[in-house]
């Protein structure tokens, strides 16, 4: 349980275990991703396919990271949606700003 | 009745579990358990437990390891920290207070005194808790730095009325705000910063005070207010300022002129409105979050409100809220819940009501409703 991280070539995989991620979690993700970003990681992935809830200030540190990395070239992709965290990256519109996909691997791929 | 408070019990000794369990679950706890100093570490992160119990002598990772390990990680340090021994031995006493734990028990201690013990260090940090946000919310009250308004609004035509609650009580990210542009025309503002208590409330008083100065520039020398002129400002400010960029915000404004019955409201990455009588419709906006783009597009939306209709501002701890069985009321729950309380007199109180029945009042964030009633 908890936020998973691999490393799959130049691509940081986050995966993150957690029925509900929330203020707590979030800290955790957001500085396991500044060390990354601190080492060169631009392209990453965050899978959230086990998540049934996030709260706003997780998904700000989604938000956050790929605003971080867009500036240097890289990009942030999302894996997976259960229909109440579908809902809320539609109810605030975030799903114009990221690129989502149903698999890791897919979305590894769509970074080739 | 509030959450139950969480203690993970860490003990090797199934018996010693079990009692412990049992008793603790008696008194009104949920408990959850690790059989050592390792397992026990994973149960913090995962559980969050409100209190640790620990037993000392255990495999692998024994409590005084365990405790060492907490104390490394500033995340869980301020967990309390209680020792459950076998035997009472002053060094064993002295070597568990010398790592900054709340209190001792001994094994053999009766289920009472246990209970008591436990219940004293809930209370004790409940008071301590409640002095602390004493003193800032009197320290903010001295500097009249408020996020939400005491009062509600005037403006002929229509009722205006919001009800604000911060997460347990500690001031957070969402405020509220109205602002008068003349006579006829006045402004209102939901905002809600993305995280909670004083971290997010810090934000939101600059986010305030942002708004504040946004509504100024863009309704001064202009022949029509516009809400999307408004955020166009905000974004721009916010994106600018490194302070501030890395802390997004949702807001909902709205322009109110009562001589003209006109509303136009603009959204940015916030909770749909809902326009309600006997049945509930839902007015979306296509802004994005402010502060992430400045390519960000937003736009003016009218809404046509009829007497008797009343608008509905809401930020996302209300459609959030769960019940006993972990079910989020979601918006055609809140919607239903509405349209039954409309017609009373007291709606928003009939409202709220219904919010803390449907939560058993654990509300897990901060709760914000303005509410526009056309008269």
């Amino acid at each position: 349980m908890g936020i998973k991280e691999d490393i799959f070539n130049d691509i940081l995989i986050e995966t993150v275990l957690l029925e509900r991620a929330t203020i707590v979690e979030a800290e955790v993700l957001k500085k396991q991703i500044a060390a990354k970003y601190a080492e060169g990681y631009k392209k990453i992935i965050i899978d959230i396919s086990e998540c049934e809830f996030i709260d706003s200030t997780f998904l700000g540190v989604i938000v956050n990271t790929l605003k971080r990395v867009a500036k240097v070239n890289g990009d942030l992709k999302l894996v997976g949606f259960k229909p109440a965290v579908k809902a809320m990256f539609e109810l605030t519109r975030m799903f114009r700003v990221f690129e989502s996909f149903s698999t890791v691997s897919e979305a590894i791929k769509s970074f080739e | 009745m509030n959450r139950k408070n969480k203690i993970l019990l860490v003990e090797d000794e199934p018996n010693i579990a079990r009692l412990f369990n049992y008793t603790l679950t008696k008194a009104g706890y949920t408990v959850v358990f690790a059989e050592n100093g390792l397992v026990g570490l994973n149960k913090v992160h995962e559980d969050r437990p409100d209190l640790i119990i620990s037993d000392i002598m255990m495999p692998e990772v024994d409590g005084f390891e365990f405790r060492k390990m907490l104390l490394e990680d500033k995340n869980v340090a301020n967990i309390p920290f209680v020792f459950l021994t076998a035997k009472g031995s002053e060094d064993d006493i002295l070597e568990g207070y010398n790592l900054s734990i709340e209190e001792y028990i001994i094994k053999t201690e009766s289920p009472k005194i246990v209970v008591a013990k436990i219940n004293s260090i809930f209370e004790s940090i409940k008071r301590g808790r409640e002095s602390a946000v004493f003193e800032v919310q009197k320290a903010a009250d001295k500097l009249k730095i408020k996020v939400v308004p005491e009062n509600f609004p005037k403006l002929d035509g229509f009722e205006i009325k919001h009800y604000h609650k911060p997460f347990e009580s500690v001031p957070g990210g969402d405020f509220i705000d109205y602002i008068k542009l003349n006579d006829d025309t006045l402004v209102i503002v939901t905002g809600d910063v993305m995280g909670k208590k004083w971290g997010a409330w810090y934000f939101a008083v600059a986010y305030a005070g942002y708004v504040r100065n946004a509504v100024r520039v863009a309704c001064s020398d202009v022949d029509e207010y516009s809400p999307k002129a408004i955020m166009q400002k905000i974004n721009e400010m916010i994106y600018n300022d490194e302070r501030i960029s890395e802390v997004f915000i949702t807001l909902s404004v709205v322009i109110i002129n009562s001589s003209q019955n006109v509303i136009k409201y603009c959204g940015a990455g916030d909770l749909p409105l809902l326009l309600a009588d006997e049945k509930i419709e839902t007015i979306r906006s296509n802004g994005l979050l402010l502060g992430f783009s400045l390519d960000s597009y937003y736009d003016d939306i009218s809404i046509e409100i009829e007497s008797q209709q009343v608008l509905y501002l809401i930020t996302d701890g209300v459609v959030e809220l769960r019940n006993n069985e972990g079910v989020q009321l979601g918006y055609e729950n809140l919607g239903r819940i509405i349209v039954n309380s409309i017609k009373k007199e007291s709606s928003l109180t009939e409202i709220i009501k219904e919010l803390s029945l449907y939560s058993n009042s654990n509300f897990e964030d901060d709760l914000s409703i303005v509410q526009i009633k056309k008269l």
